[in-house]
């Protein structure tokens, strides 16, 4: 890995039987039931399913923030009870749903060095690696190291939050409804800047249920509902299937695929961009 | 999360649908009456009544046990103390140490009393919302009023305050996990690292109330809420028979406790 903290190299992810409940007064409410799945390393997925379907507690699963009731989570080949298991826990970083409510530092840079420092990484580390974060979300260290972060814009704050995960390196990067709340202008940035990442060889792990930000974005999906999984891999739109599982969740076709089905044109080939679709139909 | 204090235990039981005023007023003036007689034949009334109170709340024993477990040091320090202190003739002696059979009466008396008190007082906040609570006590503070004392403000205070408790805990626990992904360690090391370790977590805290009670203020103003107005209540409080039924009987046994 190198020093200056460029975006490592993906994290295999292999859910086996994950089951979560939530203790609510003594009651027991499951959220996630029997669940499993595996991301190859550096592929992006997105995590879909409605409101309550179980996506936040599946993401706290996989970084360890919760403890699973069943079932383990496998990170890079690594299980729960080996030695270096929660060194690949801190290789997953995650997201919060409006992360810049958790912003806490007086400045911009601050604020991002947080989590190198808890690594406990040298403070010329450090500092490589908030340049290169903030250089990542598209806030330049020049203009924006010194800023206080509530001065920031809302897209920007969301932004600077990211880069305070980034910091860390993460070889996995969860991200909770990160388009939530934001404007037309603050989603571009931001999708633009999760672009940049999973070109970078970064694994992604996006949940919303944003179905036109994931498909432009990731590869395969999953689908949640009631906390169980309806549907993993690709997105299988080439027969009825796909769409389907969707619509029987509370969920949309993204707009393109519907586009491409209802021009007779096979919905499974679908461009994930407003460009490739103008190319494709020019 | 369970916490000693504005403790409720939902149920349908008699007590649960009394009058909180009634309830209010029931319960102070027993704990005012245990005070004015000194006699275990008073104390037993009031015991009985405390114990016919606490059969009739449908409310677990344990309960009430919960609430008097912090009182524990107390009651044993009263005990104790009594037990070393009071006059009278010694059936014991260790050196300067002396047991009375006054003092064991009167340390076991005071317990007693502490005990009963605290069963009833724990009636009424165990059996009342403390939504109905702050209700009712603002209605019986309403005579403050005339000084000019905001009271039907400081009842809505309380209550928006004891609304957002739950809220603030879902969201320490929310920030917390957001930071400890980011490698915040909590409740570790000496006291300096534990309170800085606390600044990731409290201005957060902070922000996100502060936002949350301009807009709550906002969105009050916009609904027409303007302080210094007497409001009416969807659920306005209304005494009914039982209530009156409570309060007779409290009477009751407050003339029972004072002629044994």
């Amino acid at each position: 890995m190198e020093a200056s903290g460029r975006v490592a190299a993906g994290l295999e992810v292999v859910c086996e039987g994950l089951a979560f409940a939530y203790d609510e007064g003594g009651r027991r409410v499951p959220a996630v039931r029997d669940v499993g799945f595996s991301v190859a390393a550096g592929a992006s997925v997105a995590l879909l399913g409605p409101t309550g379907s179980g996506k936040s507690t599946l993401l706290q699963l996989l970084r360890g923030l919760l403890t699973p009731d069943a079932g383990r989570v496998v990170l890079g080949g690594a299980v729960p009870s080996d030695e270096d298991y929660g060194a690949r826990q801190r290789e997953v970083g995650l997201v919060f749903q409006t992360p810049e409510l958790q912003l806490f530092a007086a400045t911009a840079a601050d604020d991002v060095a947080f989590g190198p420092r808890q690594l406990g990484r040298p403070p010329d580390e450090v500092a490589a690696d908030v340049a290169r974060a903030l250089e990542l979300v598209g806030l330049p260290e020049a203009s924006f190291a010194r800023r206080h972060p509530y001065s920031l814009s809302g897209g920007e704050q969301r932004r600077l939050a990211l880069a305070g995960v980034l910091a860390m390196r993460p070889r996995l990067l969860l991200l909770d409804e990160p388009f939530v709340s934001l404007d037309p202008a603050g989603r571009r940035d931001l999708a633009v800047v999760l672009e940049r990442l999973k070109g970078e060889g970064s694994g992604i792990v996006l949940a919303t249920h944003d179905v036109d930000q994931a498909w432009a974005l990731c590869d395969e999906r999953l689908v949640l509902a009631g906390g169980e999984l309806v549907a993993s891999g690709p997105w299988a739109f080439d027969d009825d299937s796909g769409a389907r599982v969707l619509r029987e969740h509370r969920l949309e076709v993204p707009f393109l695929v519907e586009l491409w089905r209802r021009l007779g044109r096979p919905a499974g080939a679908a461009p994930k961009t407003a460009a490739a679709a103008a190319e494709a139909l020019a | 999360m369970k916490t000693a204090i504005a403790q409720y235990y939902p149920a349908d039981s008699a007590l649960h649908r009394l009058d909180p005023r009634a309830k209010v007023v029931a319960v102070s003036a027993l704990a005012i009456a245990l005070f004015t007689r000194d006699s275990f034949a008073a104390l037993a009334v009031y015991g009985g009544a405390a114990l016919a109170g606490l059969l009739l709340s449908h409310v677990p024993p344990a309960w009430f046990w919960r609430g008097l477990r912090p009182l524990l040091w107390l009651v044993a320090l009263t005990f104790v103390a009594q037990l070393l202190f009071a006059p009278g003739e010694a059936f014991f002696s260790l050196g300067p140490l002396h047991l009375t059979w006054q003092g064991l009466e009167t340390a076991a008396f005071l317990t007693l009393r502490l005990v009963v008190l605290v069963v009833a007082g724990s009636l009424l906040t165990l059996t009342t919302t403390p939504i109905a609570l702050t209700d009712g006590l603002a209605w019986l503070a309403r005579p403050l009023r005339r000084l000019r004392v905001p009271t039907e403000e400081l009842a809505l205070m309380m209550t928006i305050a004891l609304r957002f408790i739950p809220t603030l805990l879902v969201e320490i626990e929310t920030i917390m996990r957001a930071q400890s992904a980011r490698g915040a360690e909590f409740g570790r090391g000496g006291l300096v690292r534990r309170a800085r370790a606390l600044v990731p977590l409290l201005v957060p805290l902070f922000v996100v109330s502060f936002r949350r009670a301009d807009e709550l203020a906002l969105a009050m103003e916009a609904r027409c809420y303007r302080p210094g107005i007497v409001r009416t209540r969807l659920h306005p409080l209304r005494a009914g028979v039982d209530d009156w039924v409570l309060l007779a009987l409290v009477a009751g046994v407050i003339v029972l406790a004072s002629v044994v």
